[in-house]
C-alpha cells in the first residue's frame, strides 16, 4: 500500500485545500474546514442552501481526527484506512485531482527549454472468477517518443509548479497528444496481453461446469425463464474481462536531462 | 478486453479552455489513494487491510476466504449458533465490495435483526448498510437490508424482480426449505450474482431440504430432482453411506462447530442451584399436586411448574380455570392461600445471587410473562435496575430496551420468544429461573451470550425447587442427557433418529397421554435413558474414528 502514515496524508490533504491546521499533536490532527470542503466532506446542503438564502455567510466545521489507538478514547473522529471518512476523501481526490498540468522548476538566469511529456497512470483490472488490479505509470516524450514507466516515482523526485520559471520555455510537441497516447496504450496492451492466461482458462472452465450443471438439471426444460435468468447470471459472473483505465494524468514540461540518472 | 478514451479528449478540452488543473501535491494525493485501493492479487482477503480495528477468529478467516475462492460466492454459511455467520458475511460481502464486484447488495433477514444487521455491517466493516423502511427504493447502488416478510409482498416483489443483484444474502434460511413456499419461489427468482444463505440448522427432517437450499444457489449440483428424490428423500438411513453426497454437499455449503474451533464448551461453568420451598409454599405445592379436579394432567403440570416458577403465573391460570368452569371450592381456597404467600423463595433467591455476582451484567430467562413482571418488582424492591424483554415489543422498542442494559440496567428479564438472535456479549451471566422443556432453546439461550465476541467464561445458573416437578425435569432432562456438555449438533441427530421432531411437544405428549404423575416420570426416565445411550454410542463411534 502506498499510504504508510494516513496522518501525513490527511495533513497534506487539508493544507493543499487551504485549511487551518489547529492542532498536530500526537496523532490527533484538528483542522478547521473551509467552505468548500465542509460541503464536499461534511453531507449539509440545506444548511448551506438556507445560508445562502438568507444571504449570510455559514460557519464551516472543525474536524477532530484520530490516527493514534492511544488517543482513541478522545473525542473526535477515529480514522483507519478503511474508515468512511478516509474513503470518502479518497473519493474526492481520485474523481477531482484527475488531470494536470505542470512545469519543472528552474532556477536559472538562461533561456532554458522545457520539454512536454504526456503522463498517463493507468489502472489494469483482471476479473475472472476473482478479481485483481494493477496500477502502471507511463509517460512518454512528446518530441523524441521516448519512453519511461514508474512515471510517477520519477516525477516524485522533482520540484512541479503549476506556472513556468523564470527564463524558461515550452518546445511544442511534435507528436500529438493523441497519438503520443495510441503508442503508450499500445505498449499497456501488449503488457497486458503477455500476462499470464491461468485465471482466464480457470473461470472459463468453471463457466462451462456449471452451464453444464444448470443443462441436466433442467433437461426436460431449457426454455425456461429461469433456465435462461441462471445462464446469464453464470455468464455474469465467470465471463473473463480486462478493463484498461486511466486512473489521471497531464501534460508534464520538464527539462531535457529527463529522467535525471 | 475493454478500453477507456474518456481521459485523453478530457485532457485536450482541459488544455483548450486553460483548465481546471490540480497542482502536483492534490495531484500525487489522488495517485496515492488510488494505489492504496488497489487489489493487488486475485488471492487473499484485501479487506482486512480495511480492517484493522477487527480481530477475527481462524475459523471466521478461513470460512470467508474459502467461500470466495473456493465457491466462487454462493454458500451456504451453516455454522453452529454463536459462531459468527454474520461476522463471516459481513467479511465476504466487504472483500467484494472492495474488489468492486459488487456495488449492490439486497440483504433479507428477519423483521426483529434488520438494525442489528445494519448496524452490524456499519460499524463493524463500514459498509455504507439501511435499512429498507429509510431508504424507500429497492434500486441504487446501495446496501439494503430489509426483511424477507417485507420484500415478498406487493408491490415491493416486482421491484426487486425486476432489479439485478450483485449480492443477495438471505439470514435463517431454513425458511426457504420448502421449494413449494412462496418465500422460496421468491428467493430463486431473485436476479443476483453472489449469494449468501445463513442458516445454523440446514437440515432438520430431509435431505430435500439441502437439495432446495442448493437449487438456489447451483442448480444441478446434486443432480435433478427426481433422481435425487428417488435416491435420498425421507430415507435417512442412506445419506450416512453416501460420502460421495455429502462431498458435494461440502462444495457449496460450509459448517464450523464449537467442536473444531477454539469456541469450545470449556469455557461455559454451569451450577444448578437448587432452592427449598417455604412449608407455606410447599403446602400449596402438595395442594396443588393431590388436586381433585386435576384429572387432566397436563394441566396439573402446567400449574406444578408455575408455581415453582412465581404465585402471580399459577394464580393467572387458576383464575382462568376457575372463570371457565362451574365454581370450585378447592380451587378458590388454593388461591386463596396464594394470595397468602409471601415472597417467591427462588425469587428471594435470584436476588441474592445478583447480589453475589455483584456489578456485573445478568440476563434473566424465564418462561412466564407474569413471572416476568414479578421479578421486575422484587429486583427493584431491592435496589436492583432492570428492563424487560419480549417477543411482543416492537422492534424500536426491543432496541431502547437493548441499549437500556448495555448502557444503565444490571439485569435484563426476558422471555423465550424475543431473544431470538439478539447478542448480547457483553453480559456474561444468565440466569435460567426456569428450565424450558425443550434442551434446545436452551442452546438458544445461551448462544446470545456464549458466542463470538465473548471474552469471559459465561456462567450460567439453573435454578431449580427442590422435591418438585423442576428438579426432576432437571434431573431427567438436564443431567441424564448431560445435555450441557453434549454438543447440541449431537442432540438434534439422536432426536432424528428417534423421529422426535421437538422435544417440547413429545415431553408434552408423555403427561398428557400419562394417567399418573408417576407414569409420566417413569416414561420420562425412559426417553431420557435411550438419549442418553444414543449418545454414548456416538461418542464411542465417533472416538473409535
Amino acid at each position: 500500500m502506498a499510504i504508510v502514515n494516513i496522518e501525513q496524508f490527511m495533513i497534506d490533504f487539508f493544507s493543499a485545500y487551504q485549511c487551518k491546521l489547529l492542532n498536530k499533536e500526537n496523532g490527533v490532527l484538528q483542522v478547521e474546514l473551509t467552505e468548500e470542503l465542509d460541503k464536499v466532506l461534511m453531507n449539509r446542503p440545506f444548511y448551506w442552501h438556507y445560508m445562502q438564502n438568507l444571504g449570510q455567510k455559514g460557519v464551516p466545521m472543525t474536524l477532530t481526527l484520530i490516527t493514534n489507538p492511544e488517543k482513541r478514547d478522545q473525542q473526535g473522529e477515529w480514522i483507519d484506512i478503511g474508515s468512511p471518512r478516509l474513503q470518502q476523501i479518497f473519493n474526492h481526490v481520485t474523481h477531482h485531482e484527475k488531470y494536470t498540468l505542470l512545469f519543472q522548476e528552474v532556477n536559472t538566469d538562461k533561456n532554458t527549454p522545457l520539454y512536454p511529456w504526456l503522463l498517463a497512470n493507468f489502472k489494469v483490472s483482471y476479473r475472472g472468477r476473482q478479481k485483481k488490479e494493477e496500477i502502471i505509470s507511463l509517460g512518454i516524450q512528446l518530441v523524441t517518443g521516448k519512453v519511461i514507466v514508474n512515471m510517477m516515482d520519477e516525477l516524485n523526485k522533482l520540484n512541479l509548479k503549476q506556472q513556468i520559471s523564470n527564463f524558461c520555455y515550452t518546445i511544442s510537441p511534435i507528436i500529438t497528444l493523441a497519438s503520443g497516447y495510441k503508442r503508450i496504450e499500445k505498449i499497456i496492451q501488449h503488457y497486458v496481453e503477455n500476462q499470464p492466461k491461468e485465471w482466464i482458462n480457470e473461470a472459463i472452465e468453471t463457466r462451462n461446469e456449471e452451464i453444464a450443471l444448470l443443462k441436466q438439471f433442467y433437461k426436460d426444460d431449457l426454455e425456461n425463464d429461469i433456465v435462461k435468468k441462471e445462464l446469464e447470471e453464470i455468464h455474469n459472473r465467470y465471463t473473463p474481462e480486462i478493463a484498461i483505465d486511466v486512473t489521471s494524468g497531464g501534460l508534464i514540461y520538464l527539462l531535457q536531462q529527463f529522467p535525471e540518472v | 478486453m475493454n478500453r477507456n478514451q474518456t481521459f485523453i479528449k478530457e485532457l485536450e478540452e482541459r488544455l483548450d479552455s486553460d483548465g481546471p488543473f490540480s497542482s502536483f501535491q492534490l495531484f500525487s494525493l489522488g495517485y496515492q489513494a488510488e494505489q492504496a485501493r488497489i487489489v493487488p492479487s486475485f488471492h487473499g482477503l484485501r479487506s482486512l487491510d480495511f480492517l484493522p480495528h477487527m480481530s477475527f477468529l481462524d475459523h471466521q478467516l478461513e470460512t470467508a476466504l474459502e467461500a470466495i475462492e473456493k465457491m466462487n460466492g454462493r454458500v451456504i454459511l451453516a455454522d453452529e449458533v454463536g459462531l459468527g455467520k454474520t461476522i463471516e458475511a459481513g467479511l465476504i460481502l466487504k472483500e467484494y465490495m472492495l474488489r468492486g464486484l459488487v456495488k449492490n447488495a439486497l440483504i433479507l433477514v428477519p423483521a426483529s435483526l434488520v438494525n442489528q444487521w445494519v448496524n452490524e455491517l456499519n460499524t463493524k466493516f463500514y459498509i455504507p448498510a439501511v435499512s429498507h423502511r429509510k431508504h424507500h427504493n429497492w434500486g441504487g447502488n446501495t446496501i439494503l437490508v430489509s426483511s424477507l416478510d417485507t420484500a415478498k409482498r406487493t408491490p415491493h416483489q416486482e421491484v426487486i424482480l425486476a432489479n439485478e443483484y450483485d449480492f443477495v444474502l438471505i439470514d435463517e434460511a431454513h425458511k426457504l426449505k420448502n421449494h413449494q413456499t412462496k418465500n422460496y419461489q421468491f428467493v430463486r427468482q431473485i436476479k443476483k450474482k453472489y449469494c449468501l444463505l445463513l442458516t445454523a440448522t440446514p437440515i432438520q427432517n430431509d435431505l430435500m431440504e439441502i437439495f432446495n437450499l442448493i437449487s438456489i444457489l447451483k442448480p444441478g449440483h446434486l443432480g435433478d430432482v427426481a433422481s435425487f428424490k428417488e435416491k435420498y428423500s425421507g430415507n435417512k438411513g442412506k445419506q450416512e453411506a453416501d460420502a460421495y453426497l455429502k462431498q458435494l454437499i461440502e462444495r457449496v455449503m460450509i459448517r464450523n462447530t464449537r467442536e473444531n474451533t477454539n469456541l469450545k464448551p470449556s469455557n461455559r461453568i454451569i451450577e444448578t442451584i437448587l432452592v427449598d420451598f417455604t412449608k407455606e409454599e410447599t403446602e400449596v405445592y402438595q395442594q396443588l399436586n393431590n388436586m381433585q379436579r386435576g384429572q387432566d394432567i397436563f394441566t396439573k403440570i402446567t400449574l406444578l411448574r408455575e408455581i415453582c416458577s412465581s404465585r402471580e403465573a399459577c394464580f393467572l391460570s387458576l383464575k382462568k380455570l376457575q372463570e371457565a368452569n362451574t365454581p370450585d371450592e378447592e380451587i378458590h381456597s388454593i388461591i386463596q392461600k396464594i394470595n397468602e404467600l409471601p415472597a417467591h423463595s427462588k425469587a428471594l433467591k435470584t436476588v441474592e445471587l445478583i447480589e453475589q455476582i455483584g456489578n456485573e451484567k445478568v440476563i434473566i430467562f424465564t418462561e412466564y410473562r407474569a413471572t416476568q413482571l414479578y421479578l421486575q418488582w422484587i429486583l427493584q424492591q431491592h435496589g436492583i435496575s432492570s428492563v424487560p424483554f419480549r417477543g411482543g415489543f416492537n422492534r424500536s422498542k426491543k432496541d431502547w430496551m437493548l441499549q437500556l442494559f448495555k448502557g444503565k440496567a444490571q439485569v435484563l428479564i426476558a422471555t423465550e420468544a424475543g431473544a431470538e438472535g439478539i447478542n448480547l456479549q457483553f453480559c456474561h451471566h444468565m440466569i435460567n429461573y426456569d428450565l424450558p422443556w425443550n434442551p434446545m432453546k436452551i442452546e438458544q439461550r445461551i448462544g446470545r451470550i456464549h458466542r463470538f465476541g465473548q471474552e469471559n467464561d459465561v456462567k450460567v445458573y439453573n435454578l431449580a425447587v427442590k422435591q418438585t416437578i423442576e428438579e426432576h425435569i432437571l434431573n431427567v432432562l438436564y443431567e441424564k442427557i448431560r445435555l450441557f456438555e453434549n454438543v447440541i449438533g449431537e442432540l438434534d441427530a439422536i432426536l432424528s433418529d428417534l423421529n422426535i421432531q421437538d422435544m417440547e411437544q413429545e415431553i408434552e405428549t408423555i403427561y398428557r397421554e400419562s394417567d399418573s404423575l408417576g407414569e409420566a416420570e417413569i416414561k420420562l426416565e425412559n426417553l431420557a435413558s435411550i438419549v442418553h445411550k444414543l449418545a454414548d454410542d456416538m461418542n464411542e463411534k465417533s472416538v473409535g474414528e
